[in-house]
């Protein structure tokens, strides 16, 4: 295994270094991602420590695997296999630009996060991460000012860590994850808020809007599924080792369902392709962040029942985050060739994918967008389904405020899932299985995207059908029983012994006998059929006549117009409906004090003249030598 | 007051058709000032049949085609709905489908053959076309027409006034959805249908009217038979009348509905209810000075509710009217095979009729007794360009509302 | 006192008792198809709206065409028989062909031509299932007696 893990770390550095050579670095990148999963599969059953470097008697660089590293790892390689492979032609529409060093990097980066075994090796992981991502931002053409947003936003998180930690140190002087157990509340405050900034929660998603916009498609999926993925990652590490505290828990189940609302919300409003995605991430995510308040907030209490509910809380935080990252590689491969093959920015002029790109894009639109509106045998409908039970069990807390609480985050996380399922819908209607009017788009090489998007598509389906072996894997089989002449394993159980939803395998299986058979014998029999064009007043439809997303979304637009804020701007013959992100004007508001406090301090301290900086220099001095007389 | 209600031009020479009065006047243009008085003169002057063409553009604006087959307008034709989600923003309507170009089929035919041709424009107000028709044929003629056909033609022409509000009504109480209020509408529409029968011999009152006199006249049985009819409809329609305007659902759908303040109703040429629902007075029905006089119902809003309830308010003083009437009606003698005595055979000629929408105007020029040129100016071309301006800002839900309440049709729109 | 409206007028009988005659005999194709209900499409081609008149009238309580089973629908596809009013403007060809296309099997199309020969109106194209073709303006008691002979149906008041 220790060879496997050295042999993923070295081709990521190899890719980095073959960064002009964009296929060459972004198959490296491929083979470090199938090493990165072999050294996964291995480490689940057996933890193993890699590496040990001494810095100081009580703090040491330590890399090294468990169950949980292992499980993550997985579940990451897996989306970073997909997308090098899919870069390696993708890849071509952005020539000049030295994506794959970035690409490569940011990947080793979060090597690093998944196998660390104390807090400085996470540090060093996190930043390369987050500095490298923000470097393949600015390489792709970003502007500046934009792609700061996002280093801001990272920085912070890393600020909260290195905190965290020091006062980790501070406390029991160490900084191994072993410690972790010695620490106070204000560790696990500070710990976890970096770990949620990170996983971009509101109020933290400011810097997506003018961003992705702009990205290439596979720098913006690894923002979306790998990266949010080590937050969740470093929230399952420090949760069940930290003390408890049950307020910080109810105050991340609130952030958490009021993410999911907000992002079903903005999703439904925007028209930019790939901002959908963008904002479905913050609503699963949101949905993530609940499901490990509930796991936190079961643990702390000594009931057996509760104790159930927090296991099944944390195979749903596992869950979601699994199908939230295969489905969101998959949407966001699937529009990038969508969207590059037509040069196109928003829903509207991306119509038709099915029969103007190309059968596999479309259908891995179709197949990512049904799992995240929990449409089954997917795997997202097993994710939304558990966090919904979780929130239904929580009538067994003992005190009233966390029920009411309970309730709050349930209704919340209801309207989240019914909103994104209409943002979804209008997804896939218009994109995907909409009429193409005859667009044509451009020829580009598509086998290496087609293949990854076809395997990535087979996955999201098989963890759905397969999910009994999927949740046995991930070290869950007390979830599976049977109730109610359903044998074991088809029963996924939220409560022990009474309620329990079947798992999509049997869905599956009785889909494919009352539907698949029938469908055949119905064809088979078909008499004469008449095939005709839609029915609209005798004329056929111009495209002007068809009806536009946006049309689709503005009735929800004008109902919620008090939380969009919407407004139409009105000529004589041109109209436009505009809404609002109202989250974003604290950040927006921030960025302009800072740009306006920037300049003003630069005009005054930086003002050019030979005696001011004399007079620093002074300054200096003087600070200097007092300093000395004080040491000594 | 005066309306401007066509606009004839031909060989290069303009001419104003004026209501002025209630009495049809020709007048030549000579001036830019007469041109401008009116703010339908160009309306009236292009005589177009895709009304209201214009777009609206902008991200997520489409063009929401409803026609030429539609089931709930039920005629072919066409409305182009520019929107952006559910809001109109702009809305056109396409009466092409329908011309059949009657005008050009009149030259060269002789009066007679022109009537029916007149009263083919549009079934439901085939009388009021066939009396404008024939009064400016006789006005061309300088024909002196007996005083009992002009008492008749006015008593059939409130008979075609009852049935058509009685059948806006049914339209509008549907749309709101008042299933018991339709049926009984519905059933006081199909009583005043069979009511035409026994006074004329047609369920719409064709083939009665004749230039300068009546093909025949009812017998006493008959019209004793109407009368009683028409009180009966009197009396139910005013007791569903009241009931239905406590309803505040049903009022609630046809408030605030299509909206137009009386200048903009007299600028876009308007006259018949949907002008008197925005408050000015027309004097469409004083060309019966030596009657009882019916008087000009009017309300203030302008909205949808208000050209129902002047149109409710025009089929109960009718139904009295045409009883007082047939009552008296054996009083004038005249004799219908006799065709009035004309003096000439060239001339040109215009003539009015109060349809139950409006005025429908005609000019005709004669030449040895044969139609050379005749004009015909409907109340549904100015009715359905102003029901595709006040659809403007609202919503598809008062679609029906608002294009119903104007009474107007595409087969008389596109003649 | 006004009365509530599902109370109103409901000792009225407002439906007549009738037999009704069809203008002319025709063949009916399918015979006892549709002997339980009958969905009609009006199209609209060119007539001079006294047709469209009759079709409102139709539907009045009188005549109580549903104890008959005799519907009016929203959609071509859903219908029985297309009821073309009028003689086809030029630019209706096009529509109504459209509409013919529409129409499921098994179906019937009744013409009803009001339009005067001086008019300028196209013929009928060659339609299959056309089964009467009228003139003039018939009164809805002769088109609901078309109607029934259409469906052959022998429950008429007597």
């Amino acid at each position: 295994m220790i060879n496997f893990f050295w042999a993923s770390l070295f081709f990521f550095l190899a890719g980095a270094l073959f960064y002009k050579k964009s296929k060459a670095s972004y198959l490296l990148a491929f083979l470090g991602s199938v090493s990165a999963l072999v050294v996964g599969i291995y480490a689940l059953n057996s933890s193993e420590e890699l590496f040990r470097m001494s810095l100081t008697p009580n703090v040491s660089i330590t890399l090294g695997l468990d169950h949980l590293s292992a499980l993550f790892i997985i579940i990451a390689s897996i989306a970073w296999i997909a997308l090098s492979l899919y870069s390696v032609d993708y890849s071509v529409f952005y020539p000049k630009s030295n994506l794959s060093l970035g690409f490569n990097l940011a990947l080793l980066g979060m090597m690093l996060v998944l196998s660390a075994r104390d807090g400085f090796s996470l540090l060093i992981g996190w930043e390369i991460m987050t500095i490298f991502a923000f470097i393949m931002m600015v390489i792709s053409g970003l502007h500046y000012e934009k792609a700061y947003r996002f280093l801001a936003f990272g920085e912070l998180s890393t600020a909260c860590l290195l905190i965290g930690f020091a006062l980790l140190y501070q406390s029991t002087n160490s900084i191994t994850f072993d410690a972790l157990s010695r620490g106070g509340s204000v560790v696990l405050i500070f710990l976890s808020l970096g770990f949620i900034i990170k996983m971009d929660i509101v109020p933290f998603h400011g810097w997506m809007r003018g961003i992705y916009g702009e990205m290439p498609d596979n720098a913006a999926a690894i923002l979306s599924g790998p990266v949010t993925l080590m937050g969740v990652y470093g929230l399952e590490r420090i949760i069940p080792v930290m003390p408890i505290n049950d307020t910080w828990n109810l105050v991340i189940i609130v952030l958490g369902a009021l993410s999911a609302f907000w992002g079903g919300l903005q999703a439904v409003a925007v028209n930019k392709v790939r901002l959908l995605p963008a904002y479905s991430t913050i609503e699963n995510n949101g949905m993530i962040l609940t499901a490990i308040g509930f796991y936190a907030l079961a643990q702390s209490i000594t009931n057996p029942d509760l104790h159930y509910l927090a296991l099944f809380a944390q195979a749903t935080s596992i869950i979601i985050a699994l199908s939230h990252t295969f489905s969101k590689t998959l949407l966001f491969m699937s529009l990038g060739h969508a969207k590059e093959a037509y040069d196109v920015h928003t829903i509207d002029e991306a119509r038709g994918v099915w029969s103007g790109v190309g059968k596999i894009p479309a259908l891995g639109i179709v197949v990512s967008a049904l799992s995240f509106s929990a449409f089954p045998p997917l795997i997202g409908y097993v994710g939304e389904w558990m966090i919904l039970e979780t929130l239904f069990q929580s009538y067994k807390f003992p005190n009233v405020s966390t029920e009411f609480i309970a309730a709050l985050t349930g209704v919340l996380t209801a309207l989240a899932i019914g909103l994104i399922g209409f943002a979804m819908i209008k997804l896939i209607g218009y994109t995907a299985l909409g009429y193409d009017h005859g667009r044509k788009s451009r020829v580009i090489s598509n086998r290496f995207m087609n293949s990854s998007e076809t395997g990535m598509l087979l996955l999201i389906l098989l963890c759905g059908v397969a999910l009994p072996a999927v949740i046995i894997l991930l070290g869950f089989p007390q979830l599976l029983t049977s109730l109610l002449d359903v044998p074991a394993p088809f029963v996924l159980a939220s409560n022990q012994p009474i309620f329990g939803v079947i798992t999509p395998t049997l869905i599956f299986i009785v889909l494919i006998v009352l539907m698949i058979v029938p469908f055949i014998l119905f064809i088979s029999k078909r008499t004469k059929v008449r095939k005709v064009t839609s029915w609209n007043g005798g004329l056929p439809l111009e495209e002007e006549e068809y009806f536009t997303a946006r049309a689709y979304s503005q009735i929800l637009e004008h109902i919620l117009r008090n939380v969009y804020h919407t407004k139409e701007v009105r000529t004589k013959s041109r109209s436009t409906i505009e809404v609002e992100d109202i989250m974003l004007r604290p950040m927006n508001w921030l960025t302009r004090m800072v740009e306006k406090i920037g300049e003003g301090e630069a005009l005054v301290l930086m003002n050019g003249r030979i005696s001011a900086y004399v007079a620093y220099i002074l300054l200096l001095f003087i600070i200097a030598f007092l300093i000395g007389m004080a040491v000594m | 007051m005066r309306l401007l209600a066509g606009v004839i031009e031909i060989d290069g020479k303009e001419k104003l058709l004026m209501i002025e009065d209630g009495v049809a006047r020709l007048e030549p243009v000579e001036s830019q000032a007469q041109r401008e008085e009116f703010g339908c003169y160009q309306l009236l002057k292009k005589r177009e049949l895709h009304l209201r063409r214009g777009s609206v553009s902008g991200p997520g604006v489409f063009r929401f085609r409803y026609g030429p087959v539609t089931a709930g307008v039920r005629e072919a034709g066409c409305f182009n709905l520019y929107t952006f989600g559910e809001k109109i923003l702009h809305a056109g309507i396409d009466v092409s489908w329908k011309h059949r170009g009657i005008e050009e089929a009149m030259s060269n035919k002789t009066p007679q053959r022109a009537l029916a041709l007149a009263e083919a424009v549009c079934s439901n107000f085939a009388f009021s076309h066939s009396v404008a028709y024939a009064r400016a044929v006789e006005n061309a003629l300088h024909s002196n027409v007996d005083m009992g056909v002009q008492n008749w033609r006015n008593i059939l022409l409130e008979a075609e006034r009852i049935y058509n509000h009685l059948h806006v009504i049914t339209k509008l109480a549907s749309a709101a959805a008042q299933k018991v209020l339709t049926s009984h509408l519905s059933s006081l529409f199909e009583e005043a249908l069979r009511l035409n029968e026994i006074l004329t011999g047609s369920r719409y009152l064709m083939g009665i009217n004749q230039v300068g006199g009546f093909h025949h006249l009812p017998s006493l049985e008959n019209m004793q038979h109407a009368i009683n009819g028409y009180s009966l409809i009197a009396k139910r329609f005013e007791q569903l009348y009241v009931h239905s305007v406590n309803n505040a659902n049903y009022m609630d759908r046809l408030h605030a509905a299509g909206t137009i303040t009386a200048d903009q109703a007299i600028a876009m040429g308007l006259s018949g209810p949907s002008l008197r629902a925005c408050g000015v007075k027309d004097d469409l029905n004083t060309t019966i000075s030596h009657l009882i006089q019916l008087p000009v119902i009017t309300q203030n809003e302008g909205d949808a509710l208000a050209r129902m309830e002047v149109r409710a308010e025009e089929i109960m003083n009718s139904c009295e009217y045409i009883i007082d009437h047939l009552k008296i009606s054996d009083a004038w003698n005249f004799n219908t095979d006799e065709a009035t005595k004309s003096i000439r055979e060239n001339g040109e000629g215009c003539g009015i009729a109060n349809s139950p929408s409006g005025a429908v105007a005609y000019y005709v020029v004669l030449q040895d007794g044969i139609i050379a040129h005749a004009r015909i100016f409907t109340p549904s071309y100015v009715g359905m360009h102003a029901a595709a301006f006040s659809l403007d800002e609202y919503i598809f839900t008062d679609f029906p509302f608002i294009f119903d309440s104007f009474g107007v049709h595409f087969s008389d729109a596109a003649r | 006192m006004l009365k509530w409206w599902p109370l109103f007028g409901i000792r009225r009988h407002l439906t007549e008792k009738k037999a009704y005659t069809s203008p002319i005999r025709l063949q009916s194709l399918y015979g006892k198809l549709f002997q339980r209900s009958l969905f009609i499409y009006i199209l609209d081609v060119g007539s001079s709206n006294a047709l469209n008149f009759e079709i409102s009238a139709l539907e009045s309580p009188q005549y109580n065409i549903h104890r008959f089973g005799i519907y009016f629908t929203d959609s071509p596809r859903h219908a029985d028989v297309l009821l073309i009013l009028g003689r086809p403007t030029e630019l209706m060809l096009a529509p109504m062909n459209e509409t013919l296309n529409q129409m499921p099997e098994p179906y019937y199309v009744i013409t009803i031509d009001d339009s005067m020969d001086d008019l300028p109106m196209s013929p009928y194209p060659e339609m299959r299932h056309h089964v009467a073709q009228l003139k003039g303006i018939p009164s809805p008691s002769e088109l609901l007696g078309l109607l029934l002979e259409l469906i052959k149906n022998k429950r008429i008041a007597s």
